[in-house]
C-alpha cells in the first residue's frame, strides 16, 4: 500500500461517520481528486462535500464563518501554498473567532508540493511559519505510520489547525515496519526505534531521510533511537529529551524552508537541557538555485554523517 | 491595400500553424518524459495567441500564467530557446531559470508569468502604472483563465485598473475548465460582459477561432486602450484540445478526461496538423479560409524550419 492510499483510505472512514460536517475545496471529487487523497469520499446524511470555485482567501473565510455557527469542515487544498491567498483570515479573523468558536473544528488539509520541479513559484513546504503567524497547530503525516494518530486525534479536534501531506511521497510504498510506534501525550511526536547510540529527529518531511540514515548506522553496529515529530508548534520535547539522556549524541533532519523551523525551538531545548554531548543538524540553507526549478530535496549523505559522529 | 492586407492574413496563418506544430512537436517530447517540469500545453488556444503578439509593440508587456506556452511561442525568437529553457538549460529563453510555469522572456515583451492564480493580474496593473509614469505609451496585456478569474485578484485588479484609467487589455482564456471541474460543477455562471459594465470597461467577446477576426479586434482594443486610457476586457471562448477516452472498468467506452497539462497522449505530431473538424481548431478554421493545398505546404515548410531549429 502507498502512503497516499492509506492516508484516503482513513480519511474515508473518518469521513463516511462525519457529522454536521462541511468537506469543501477544488477539484476535490473530480480528476485525480487531489493525487488520490479525496478520492472517494463520502458523508453521513447531514454533512455536505462541496466543491468549490478557486478562492482561497473567502474560503478560508467562510470555515471560519461556520466555526462561529458550530459547524464543522475541512477544507482540502492542491497546494500548501494557496493557502497564502487565506493568511489573513488566519491570522486576524481568527484572533476573533478563537475566543467565540463553540467548540466546532475547522482543518485546513493541504499538500505539500516538495517533489521538485514545480519552479520558484509553487514550493512552499514551511508549515512552521503559517502556524508561528496564526498562533495554531499544525502537523504533518511524515511516515504514513503516524497518519492514523493525526487523522484521529487531530482531523475533528476542536479550534483551526494544518494538517499537510507531502506530494514526493505520495506513490511510495509505506515504509515496512514491525515495531510499536509511540506517541506522546499530545500526539505529537512518534517514536519509531530506541537504540543506545545516537538520537535521531526528523523534522517536517525528512523521515525518510532520517530512516534512511537510521538503517544505514544500524547496519555498522550503530544503534539509534529515530523520532518523527509532527506537530510544527510543538513544545514539550520531553519524550525525546529522555531519550537524549541516554544516548547523548543527537541527528537533527529538517527540510523546512522556513527560517522560523521547529527543529530551531526543539535545538534550543537540547541546548537549555544540556543533555547533547554532540549535535548535528541537517536542514536548507536559502540558496540562489532555490528560484529555479530543482529537485527540492534535504539531500542527506548517511557515510559522511556517520563519520561525523565518530 | 488588398495584397498588403492578404500578406498580413498568410503570416497570422502561418505563425498559428508554427504555434501548433511547435507544440506537437512539444507534447512529442513529454510523452517521451524528455521534461522535468510541468508543460501546459495549449493547442487551440492559438489563435488569440497570435493575435496578441502580432498586435503588441516594442513596447508592450503581455503578463502570463501557468498555461503560457501559446504566447511564449508566438513571441519568442526560437522554438531551440523554448524547449531548452522547458530543459532548465542555459540556453532556455530564460537561462533556465524559470522552466514551464514562471516562463517569461523579458525581451520580447513578456516580463512575468505566474503559477498561482490571480497573481499576474495585479502584478500587470503594477507594470502598467509604472508605464504610464514614465511616460510609455504601451498596453499591458494580461492573460487570465475562466478559473483564474474566481479569485478576487481578477476583480480588485480591474477595479484598479479602471481607477487610475491604466491602458490595459485583461484577456480571458474561457475553455469552461479548471483542472477537472467544468464551470458549473464548481460555481455559478458569470456574465463577464455585465461585469464589465459594472465598472465601465468595454468588453469583447471572440469566439471562433478566426485568427485575423482577432487580430483585428485585440488592435481595436489596444486602440481604445490607449484612447481612452482604459482596461478592456475580452472573454475569448475556447477549447483546450488534447483530451481522450480513458477505458477504466466503470466506463469500457472510455471515460471523458480533459487536457489540462502533461502529454496529449492521442495527439501525434502528422504532416497536416489539424486535430479537430470544428471551429474549435483554429487549424480548421484556417482550412475553410485558405487553400487546403497552398496551406499543407505551409505546414510542411513550417515543420521543417522548426525541426532544423531544434535539430
Ligand atoms: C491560487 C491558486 N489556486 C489554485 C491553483 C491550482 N491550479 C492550477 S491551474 C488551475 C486551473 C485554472 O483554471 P483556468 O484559470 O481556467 O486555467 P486553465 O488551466 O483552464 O487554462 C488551478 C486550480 C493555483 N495554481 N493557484
Ligand atoms: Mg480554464
Amino acid at each position: 500500500m502507498t502512503y497516499i492510499e492509506h492516508i484516503n483510505s482513513l480519511l474515508r472512514a473518518r469521513l463516511a461517520v462525519a457529522q454536521d460536517t462541511v468537506v469543501f475545496g477544488q477539484n476535490i471529487v473530480a480528476g485525480s481528486c487531489l493525487s488520490g487523497l479525496t478520492r472517494g469520499i463520502r458523508v453521513p446524511e447531514g454533512s455536505q462535500i462541496l466543491q468549490t470555485q478557486n478562492s482561497e482567501n473567502t474560503l478560508t473565510g467562510i470555515g471560519l464563518g461556520m466555526m462561529l455557527r458550530g459547524v464543522s469542515s475541512i477544507y482540502f487544498l492542491k497546494q500548501l501554498d494557496f493557502l497564502l491567498l487565506g493568511m489573513d483570515h488566519l491570522v486576524n479573523s481568527y484572533n476573533i473567532v478563537r475566543r467565540l468558536h463553540a467548540g466546532s473544528s475547522f482543518t485546513l488539509f493541504a499538500i505539500v508540493v516538495d517533489q521538485g520541479y514545480e519552479g520558484p513559484q509553487s514550493c512552499l513546504n514551511n508549515l512552521d511559519d503559517f502556524c508561528s503567524m496564526a498562533h495554531i497547530p499544525g502537523y504533518v503525516i511524515s511516515s504514513g505510520w503516524d497518519a492514523e494518530v493525526v487523522l484521529n486525534r487531530h482531523l475533528f479536534a476542536p479550534g483551526l489547525k494544518i494538517i499537510c501531506v507531502s506530494q514526493r511521497l505520495f506513490g511510495t510504498a509505506l515504509p515496512s515496519w514491525s515495531e510499536p510506534v509511540e506517541t506522546d501525550g499530545a500526539g505529537e511526536i512518534f517514536r519509531y526505534a530506541q537504540g543506545e547510540d545516537v538520537t535521531i529527529v526528523s523534522c517536517n518531511f525528512s523521515f525518510p531521510q532520517a530512516l534512511q540514515t537510521w538503517r544505514y548506522w544500524q547496519e555498522r553496529g550503530l544503534t539509534a533511537s529515530l523520532f518523527s515529530v509532527s506537530g510544527a508548534s510543538t513544545s514539550d520535547w520531553s519524550m525525546i529529551l529522555q531519550d537524549l539522556q541516554r544516548t547523548r549524541k543527537l541527528l537533527v533532519l529538517d527540510d523546512s524552508k522556513s527560517d522560523n523551523r521547529s527543529s530551531d525551538r526543539f535545538l534550543l531545548a537540547v541546548r537549555e537541557s544540556a543533555l547533547a554531548d554532540r549535535v548535528l543538524v541537517q536542514r536548507r540553507r536559502f540558496a540562489p538555485e532555490w528560484l529555479k526549478p530543482n529537485p527540492d530535496l534535504l539531500e542527506v549523505v548517511p557515510a559522511e554523517l556517520f563519520q561525523q559522529l565518530q | 491595400m488588398v495584397a498588403e492586407e492578404n500578406k498580413v492574413a498568410w503570416r497570422l496563418a502561418e505563425r498559428v500553424v508554427h504555434n501548433r506544430i511547435a507544440q506537437m512537436m512539444i507534447n512529442e517530447r513529454i510523452k517521451q518524459r524528455a521534461f522535468k517540469v510541468p508543460v501546459h500545453l495549449a493547442m487551440g488556444h492559438e489563435a488569440i495567441a497570435v493575435a496578441v503578439a502580432e498586435s503588441m509593440l516594442p513596447d508592450d508587456a503581455l503578463c502570463l500564467t501557468h498555461r503560457n506556452i501559446h504566447y511564449n511561442l508566438a513571441r519568442a525568437d526560437s522554438l531551440r530557446a523554448e524547449i531548452d529553457e522547458l530543459s532548465l538549460l542555459p540556453s532556455g529563453l530564460a537561462g533556465g531559470w524559470l522552466g514551464s510555469m514562471n516562463m517569461a522572456n523579458p525581451r520580447r515583451g513578456i516580463p512575468y508569468t505566474s503559477s498561482i492564480l490571480g497573481n499576474s493580474l495585479s502584478v500587470a496593473a503594477g507594470i502598467s502604472l509604472a508605464d504610464r509614469l514614465r511616460g510609455a505609451a504601451s498596453v499591458t496585456v494580461v492573460v487570465t483563465g475562466d478559473g483564474a478569474m474566481e479569485e478576487g485578484a481578477f476583480f480588485e485588479t480591474l477595479q484598479f485598473m479602471k481607477s487610475c484609467s491604466l491602458s490595459s487589455l485583461v484577456i480571458v482564456e474561457n475553455n469552461t475548465w479548471s483542472l477537472a471541474t467544468r464551470i458549473a460543477e464548481r460555481r455559478c455562471p458569470i456574465d463577464l460582459d455585465k461585469l464589465a459594465a459594472a465598472f465601465a470597461i468595454s468588453y469583447r467577446h471572440l469566439q471562433g477561432n478566426d485568427v485575423g477576426d482577432y487580430y483585428r479586434q485585440v488592435q481595436a482594443a489596444r486602440q481604445e486602450a490607449i484612447a481612452q486610457r482604459t482596461p478592456v476586457l475580452l472573454e475569448v471562448q475556447l477549447t483546450t484540445l488534447g483530451s481522450w477516452l480513458q477505458p477504466t472498468p466503470e466506463f469500457p467506452e472510455g471515460k471523458f478526461i480533459n487536457y489540462h497539462h502533461g502529454a496529449a497522449p492521442k495527439v501525434a505530431l502528422q504532416e497536416w496538423p489539424v486535430l479537430e473538424q470544428d471551429a474549435g481548431d483554429p487549424l480548421f478554421v484556417l482550412a475553410q479560409q485558405w487553400d487546403e493545398a497552398a496551406l499543407r505546404d505551409l505546414a510542411e515548410t513550417v515543420s521543417q524550419r522548426l525541426a532544423e531549429e531544434v535539430s
